[in-house]
């Protein structure tokens, strides 16, 4: 059990490392990008009409502390996000960055992990019969149906969905709400309506990435289900579900469960894209919109940053996940008592 | 007396993309209870699909013929399609230890579970008598600390400890036939003869039969009172096993010796068999042995000889096409 801490705690540290080295690289290529804050924006005011002089951008690279050096201002980025939950304001919408963000980043998230859920929850039944059935006609279907999730890109699919709607119902499901809903504050009514449409992005999403896990499923339960251990599992008169479940499908899940942190973020890079098609007001539109539009480094920082402790957090639950289930690891890890 | 398994004219056929290839050719063999019965062969001579017909475990490609019959205490267990029926020539009647005990073990789940899981299917028993069975057969298998060997999985036991503990789970049941498909092959060879002994003197203890496969006629001398000879397919040769180590008959059989390095010259070179096993999608015609024969005629060649065994001494049976070779 001790060990077992000590691996949790250890994996928890490594896994803050992983962050602030990530933090640390985006931090860095948002110094990278020619001109500061300051410049940007009185340069935007310059366009707006008024006279800039040498000495302004000086008072406001002070304002905005940019005179002090760069791993000074890293320090307080980080410490910022980290103790106070400031993600600092946007440069060019002179916003404060969490208001801005303020539910949509969680949107985002939700989008992603229920597509995740839902395409986990599908393909590691759907993958099991795949490997095991008996007839060829049905393993064909469902490789078919697959091949076709992962060939077809994403906005392919959003595009066609789109264009069906439009024309046998004339509603375009575009955005994550109707008109009517908004701007309103959460209610019952809203959830209902952010669900009937929220469906579109998540089976766009949830649609590759459950062809892409079923193929891992269906890889690894041909793998263990050719294994002597099955056999002789049979040998001894094991047989039917217990023998499957038991046998092949529990000693394949380790890998599965490996590849749910890559898979989440396959999805969440997937989702810009769709995001930008069915205009969903959420943190992907966001972010290209900060990345691709407004140069708004701030602000596309913050939401990578949200990204990467996500991706980094579900990475250190699957290891821990992985650690329980699986006893070579967990012997490993505790010592073997 | 009847026989405790009875292999009648036993064909196995699989079904593959190239063809449909044969694996086991005509094959008729006996056991008695209390006798161990040794099947040696090269790799791709049908020694372990021969014994996985009788439990029913090769691929699903695989096709028996109609009129072949696997009978243990007076049942056809080829014909055996229900789960019951499955049941008992798994794990029941006959239980099986494979080549790589490692591999044999599932790797998440507990060995003593395993084991449980085995007895609660074949025998009234609960829980925790499953587990005393379970522990004291471990025990007499000679794994030390057997309560907390039972608590761990395989890949925390040596090598021999876990073919040890392979035997033990298949002897828990009590099975009346053992079928040992290569125990030994995956073991150093202090090891190997550790569970050598300890199979020996545990065939004597529960007098069961036993069908034990290998390569190693060495391992055939010590442990079987009757051998099989296998290549392609077909027994060449079978009979009492020192008849057949002292007076072999066929020429496989005699290659399969001569291969043996002499203990008294060992600078003398090993005369391997000449030849390979040929491809089982392309069979030989007539005598399958022709094309590695030291002395093949036209008619081994033609099939215009008679097939089958015949008996050279009491018991002591030949390939009648190759009973008169070299």
């Amino acid at each position: 059990m001790i060990n077992f801490i000590q691996f949790t705690l250890t994996r928890a540290g490594l896994s803050i490392v992983t962050l602030l080295l990530v933090c640390f690289i985006v931090f860095s290529l948002m110094e990278l990008v020619p001109g500061t804050c300051a410049e940007r924006y009185l340069a935007f005011k310059n366009t707006q009409g008024s006279q800039i002089t040498y000495e302004d951008i000086e008072k406001e690279k002070i304002r905005l502390g940019l005179d002090k050096p760069f791993l000074y201002r890293y320090g307080k980025w980080v410490s910022d996000i980290v103790l106070k939950g400031d993600f600092g304001d946007s440069c060019i919408l002179r916003m404060n960055i969490n208001e801005l963000l303020s539910g949509r980043f969680v949107l985002s998230l939700t989008i992603c992990l229920v597509a995740l859920i839902f395409s986990y929850l599908i393909a590691i039944p759907v993958g099991i019969i795949s490997a095991t059935t008996k007839y060829a006609s049905l393993d064909t279907t469902l490789k078919f149906i697959s091949y076709l999730g992962i060939a077809l890109p994403n906005f392919l699919v959003a595009l066609c969905i789109m264009l069906f709607m439009t024309v046998f119902y004339g509603d375009t499901m575009t955005g994550l709400f109707s008109q009517e809903y908004e701007n309103q504050p959460w209610s019952s009514a809203k959830v209902m309506d952010f669900l009937s449409r929220a469906w579109l992005p998540i089976f766009v999403l949830g649609w590759n990435a459950t062809a892409f896990a079923l193929q891992t499923v269906r890889a690894l339960m041909l793998d263990e289900n050719d294994k002597l251990y099955v056999m002789a599992a049979r040998a001894r008169g094991i047989s039917g579900m217990k023998l499957l479940w038991r046998y092949p499908a529990k000693h394949s899940l380790g890998p599965v469960i490996n590849s749910i942190g890559f898979d989440l973020n396959r999805i969440f890079s997937a989702l810009p894209i769709v995001a930008l098609i069915l205009i969903l007001t959420e943190a992907g539109a966001l972010l290209i919109e900060a990345l691709a539009r407004s140069n708004d480094q701030q602000l596309a920082g913050a939401i990578i940053f949200l990204l990467t402790a996500t991706i980094v957090f579900v990475n250190f639950v699957t290891d821990v996940l992985l650690a329980i289930m699986d006893p070579r690891i967990r012997k490993g890890v505790m010592g073997g008592n | 007396m009847s026989h405790l398994l009875e292999i009648k004219n036993l064909d196995v056929k699989f079904d593959t993309d190239e063809g449909r290839i044969i694996a086991i050719d005509n094959v008729s063999l006996t056991l008695d209870q209390g006798k161990v019965l040794g099947i040696v062969g090269e790799s791709g001579s049908g020694k372990s699909v021969t014994a996985k017909s009788i439990m029913q475990l090769n691929p699903g490609n695989t096709i028996y013929n109609d009129d072949a019959e696997i009978i243990i205490d007076n049942e056809n267990v080829l014909k055996f399609t229900s789960k019951n029926d499955l049941k008992k020539i798994r794990g029941g009647k006959v239980s099986m230890i494979f080549q790589e005990p490692m591999a044999s073990f599932a790797p998440a789940i507990k060995i003593g579970n395993q084991m449980i899981e085995q007895l609660l299917l074949h025998k009234e028993t609960e829980k925790n008598q499953a587990k005393q069975i379970s522990i004291d057969m471990l025990n007499r298998v000679g794994i030390a600390d057997a309560e907390k060997r039972f608590n761990q999985y395989a890949f925390e036991l040596s090598g021999g400890m876990r073919q040890r503990a392979m035997i033990a789970m298949a002897l828990s049941t009590m099975p009346k036939l053992l079928l040992a498909d290569e125990p030994t092959t995956a073991l150093d060879v202090t090891i190997q003869a550790q569970v050598i002994n300890l199979m020996k003197d545990i065939i004597k203890e529960y007098n069961m039969g036993v069908i034990f496969i290998t390569h190693d006629l060495g391992v055939i001398a010590q442990v079987a009172d009757d051998v099989a000879v296998m290549y392609l397919g077909s027994v060449v040769e079978r009979g009492p096993v020192n008849e057949i180590l002292k007076n072999p008959k066929h020429p496989y059989t005699r290659g399969l010796l001569n291969a043996l390095p002499d203990i008294n010259n060992l600078d003398a070179p090993l005369k391997p068999i000449p030849g390979n096993i040929p491809s089982p999608l392309d069979r030989p015609t007539g005598c399958v042995f022709r094309t590695r024969c030291p002395e093949p005629t036209h008619d081994c060649k033609e099939g215009n000889i008679e097939m089958g065994l015949i008996e050279v001494s009491p018991g002591h049976w030949v390939d009648k096409c190759c009973v008169n070779c070299g």
